[in-house]
C-alpha cells in the first residue's frame, strides 16, 4: 500500500531533481567548459577552431597576482568572520531555544534584502560624509573624517558584511551538538578552561569551522559587486576579472577558462576538506 | 550588476505583458542618467506607447547584451558613442532608419551629420554631444587646474576620480604624452599605460554610474568626468568646476540606433521624432547638461544653459579636442589587457 502511494511521489521528486542538475548545473556548466576551449571572435564572441590558448592566457603573471590578491582578502574576509562568529555561535547555542529561535531570524532577515541593495546601503555608512564618521565626529572620537569608502579594508567590510551568516550558521550546529559532558569529564579530569577550550572544544567544533571557511572563503572570490561598489572597481576580485572578459574585452574564451580555474580551486578544497574530516572522524572520540 | 537585474526583472514583465498585446511597448537602451523622466512621461501621454527603460554605464556593456540578446529584439533603441555606431553598423546590428518618418533631422547641426562613423546617417541620429574633462572641487582644491598633467601632482595622492571607461582613461594618458587618444600603435598604448601606473596611487576610484557623486560625497577632488555630470553636480556642490585641459577635452556623440531585429522599430522612429522636436531637444539639455545637436532647441535654450560653457563649450575649449573614433578589435585588445593590468594593480 504504502510504496503504490508514494511511488509516484518518488518519481516526480527524482525527475525534478535530476531535470534541475541535468538543465541547471551540467547543461551550463558543460557550456562553459565548451567556450573556455574555443576561439575568440570578435563577431560572434566564440568561434572554432578549438584551442587551449585561454588556458595558457591564465599563465600570465598578471592573473596570478590577481589570484593571489583575491585570495588574500577572501582569506582576510573569512578570518574576520570566523573571529567574529565563532564566539557568537557559541553563544547562541548558551541563550535558550526561545531566544535562539529570534536570534537566528535576526541572522536570517538581511537576505529577505538583496545583497547589491544592502551593498549600497554599506556604502552610505562608510562614506566620508556619511553616517560613520558623522556619528565618530559628533562624538569626538575623530577630528577629521576617515577614508573608509574606496579602500581594501571597505571591499572585506562589505565581504563579512555578507558571508557572516555563513560562517555562523555551520558553527551553530556544531555548537548545538556539542554535550555538556564532554566538558565536565574534561573538568573533572583536572583540564583547566583554556585547556578544555583547546584540547576539548576546538577540536569537536573544528568540522564546523572547515564547513564556514569553506562556505566564506570561496563565495568572496567571486562577488564582484562588492569591490565594483565599495572598492571604487579597485581591488579586484576574480569576479571582476572574469565579468570584465565577457562584458568589456569580450573575451568569452578566457573569462571561461578562468570561472573553471575558479571553480577546480574550489573543488580541490571541498576534496581537502572531506579528507580532513575522514581524519577528524578517526583520530576524534 | 545592479542593471542586469533591472533588465531581467523588466524583461520577465514584459514576457508576461506580451499575452494582451493591447499596450504598445517601447524597449529604450540608455545610458544611466542621460534622458529626464518628462521626457519619457510626455511621450507616452502624446503616443500612449509604454517606455521600458533600461540604463548601461559604457559602450562595452550595452554591446555585449545588445549581440547577445540580437535574436530575442530585446530592444527598439539604444544610443551608443560614436565609435560604436561605427563598429555596430559594419557588424550588420542596426537597421536603417525611415529618414521618411523622421522629422525634424533638418535641425541637426551640419558638423554632427553625415561624419565618417555613419555617411549619410543611415543608421544613426544624433541625440547629445558633450566632453570629458576635468572636475576641480575648489573648495578642496587650491593652485589651479588647467591639464590633464596636472591630475600627476602628488598633492592629489587618493583624491582622483577617474571614469570606468578604459578608453577615455587611455585617451588621457596617451594626451599626456603626446598621442593621439585614438592610438593604435601598441607601443604608445604601452608608454600610455606606463604613465597611467604612475598615476594610480593617487586614484580613489573609478566611476562611470555617475561620475559627479564621488566629488559630492566627498571622497575625491579632482579628475575626470562628463560635461552634463558636472553641471548636475553644480547644482549640489557650487565649488564644482569643469575644467577644459590643454591637452585637449575627450569629445563624443551619442546617437540613436535601432537594432536589427527591434521588435517595434516604429515606435522607434516616432520616439526619435519626439526628441527632436525643438522643445524637447531644449528640455533635454537644460535638465541634464550635455549639448544639444539640434540647432532649432538651442535657440530655446535658457541664456543660463546656452552661455554655460561647460555644456556648450567655445571654439578656444575645444582647441585639441578629439573625438573618439573606432580603433578595431586587434587595438581593443591591447588596451584590454593594459586596462586589466591598471586595475589590478601591476
Amino acid at each position: 500500500m504504502r510504496s503504490l502511494t508514494q511511488q509516484p511521489f518518488r518519481t516526480a521528486v527524482l525527475v525534478l531533481v535530476w531535470g534541475w542538475l541535468l538543465f541547471l548545473v551540467l547543461t551550463p556548466n558543460l557550456l562553459v567548459v565548451g567556450a573556455s576551449v574555443m576561439t575568440r571572435d570578435p563577431g560572434s564572441f566564440i568561434s572554432l577552431p578549438l584551442t587551449l590558448d585561454a588556458y595558457r592566457q591564465l599563465l600570465n603573471p598578471l592573473y596570478l597576482e590577481v589570484f593571489l590578491h583575491s585570495l588574500y582578502m577572501a582569506a582576510m574576509t573569512t578570518l574576520v568572520c570566523l573571529l567574529i562568529g565563532y564566539p557568537f555561535a557559541w553563544a547562541l547555542s548558551k541563550v535558550g531555544k526561545r531566544n535562539q529561535v529570534l536570534l537566528i531570524f535576526l541572522l536570517i532577515v538581511p537576505f529577505w534584502t538583496n545583497s547589491l541593495v544592502r551593498t549600497y546601503a554599506l556604502k552610505l555608512i562608510l562614506a566620508t560624509n556619511g553616517l560613520l564618521n558623522n556619528a565618530l565626529m559628533s562624538l569626538g572620537v575623530i577630528d577629521e573624517p576617515m577614508q573608509l569608502l574606496y579602500t581594501e579594508g571597505a571591499v572585506i567590510i562589505g565581504l563579512v558584511y555578507l558571508l557572516l551568516p555563513f560562517m555562523i550558521l555551520p558553527l551553530y550546529s556544531v555548537f548545538e551538538d556539542l554535550q555538556e559532558d564532554y566538558l565536565r569529564a574534561s573538568h573533572d579530569l583536572g583540564a583547566g578552561r583554556l585547556s578544555t577550550f583547546i584540547h576539548v572544544i576546538v577540536p569537536l567544533t573544528l568540522p564546523g569551522v572547515l564547513a564556514g571557511i569553506m562556505l566564506v572563503l570561496l563565495p568572496a572570490m567571486g562577488l564582484f559587486f562588492v569591490p565594483d561598489i565599495l572598492g571604487g572597481s579597485r581591488n579586484l576580485l576574480v569576479g571582476n576579472v572574469i565579468k570584465n572578459q565577457f562584458l568589456d574585452a569580450r573575451n568569452w574564451p578566457f573569462g571561461a577558462a578562468a570561472s573553471i580555474m575558479l571553480t577546480l580551486a574550489m573543488a580541490f578544497l571541498m576534496f581537502a576538506h572531506r579528507l580532513s574530516k575522514r581524519r577528524i572522524g578517526e583520530d576524534g572520540v | 550588476m545592479k542593471k542586469l537585474a533591472l533588465a531581467g526583472a523588466l524583461a520577465l514583465g514584459l514576457a508576461g505583458c506580451s499575452g494582451s498585446e493591447e499596450p504598445q511597448v517601447l524597449n529604450l537602451y540608455n545610458w544611466s542618467e542621460y534622458m529626464p523622466q518628462e521626457v519619457l512621461d510626455r511621450f507616452t501621454e502624446e503616443t500612449g506607447i509604454q517606455v521600458v527603460y533600461t540604463t548601461y554605464d559604457s559602450n562595452e556593456a550595452m554591446y555585449a547584451r545588445l549581440k547577445l540578446l540580437d535574436e530575442s529584439a530585446a530592444y527598439d533603441l539604444a544610443v551608443p558613442s560614436t565609435y560604436y555606431v561605427s563598429k555596430m553598423r559594419q557588424e550588420d546590428l542596426l537597421m536603417p532608419i525611415d529618414r521618411s518618418k523622421i522629422e525634424g533631422f533638418d535641425n541637426l547641426d551640419p558638423e554632427l551629420v553625415n561624419l565618417d562613423v555613419d555617411p549619410e546617417n543611415q543608421y544613426s541620429v544624433p541625440f547629445l554631444w558633450g566632453t570629458t574633462g576635468i572636475a576641480v572641487d575648489t573648495a578642496d582644491v587650491e593652485s589651479e587646474v588647467t591639464a590633464w598633467a596636472d591630475l600627476w601632482d602628488e598633492r592629489f595622492e587618493a583624491r582622483v576620480m577617474l571614469t570606468n571607461d578604459m578608453r577615455e582613461v587611455f585617451h588621457v594618458g596617451l594626451r599626456v604624452l603626446g598621442y593621439s587618444g585614438n592610438s593604435t600603435d601598441p607601443k604608445e598604448i604601452e608608454e600610455a599605460y606606463e604613465k597611467l601606473t604612475e598615476l594610480m596611487p593617487s586614484v580613489r576610484t573609478f566611476n562611470s554610474d555617475a561620475p559627479r557623486m564621488p566629488y559630492l560625497e566627498g571622497e575625491t577632488d579632482v579628475g575626470m568626468i562628463w560635461n552634463g555630470e558636472a553641471v548636475m553636480g553644480r547644482d549640489t556642490l557650487e565649488s564644482l568646476e569643469y575644467v577644459y585641459p590643454e591637452e585637449g577635452i575627450i569629445a563624443w556623440l551619442d546617437s540613436f540606433v535601432i537594432p536589427k531585429n527591434a521588435r517595434n522599430p516604429e515606435a522607434a522612429h516616432q520616439f526619435i521624432s519626439f526628441v527632436l522636436q525643438p522643445e524637447i531637444s531644449a528640455l533635454i539639455s537644460e535638465e541634464i547638461g550635455y549639448a544639444t545637436p539640434n540647432l532649432a532647441a538651442r535657440e530655446l535654450l535658457d541664456d543660463s544653459v546656452a552661455n554655460d560653457r561647460a555644456s556648450y563649450p567655445n571654439a578656444t575649449d575645444m582647441i585639441n579636442a578629439e573625438f573618439q573614433t573606432d580603433i578595431g578589435d586587434e587595438a581593443l585588445q591591447v588596451y584590454a589587457k593594459y586596462w586589466e593590468m591598471l586595475k589590478s594593480g601591476q
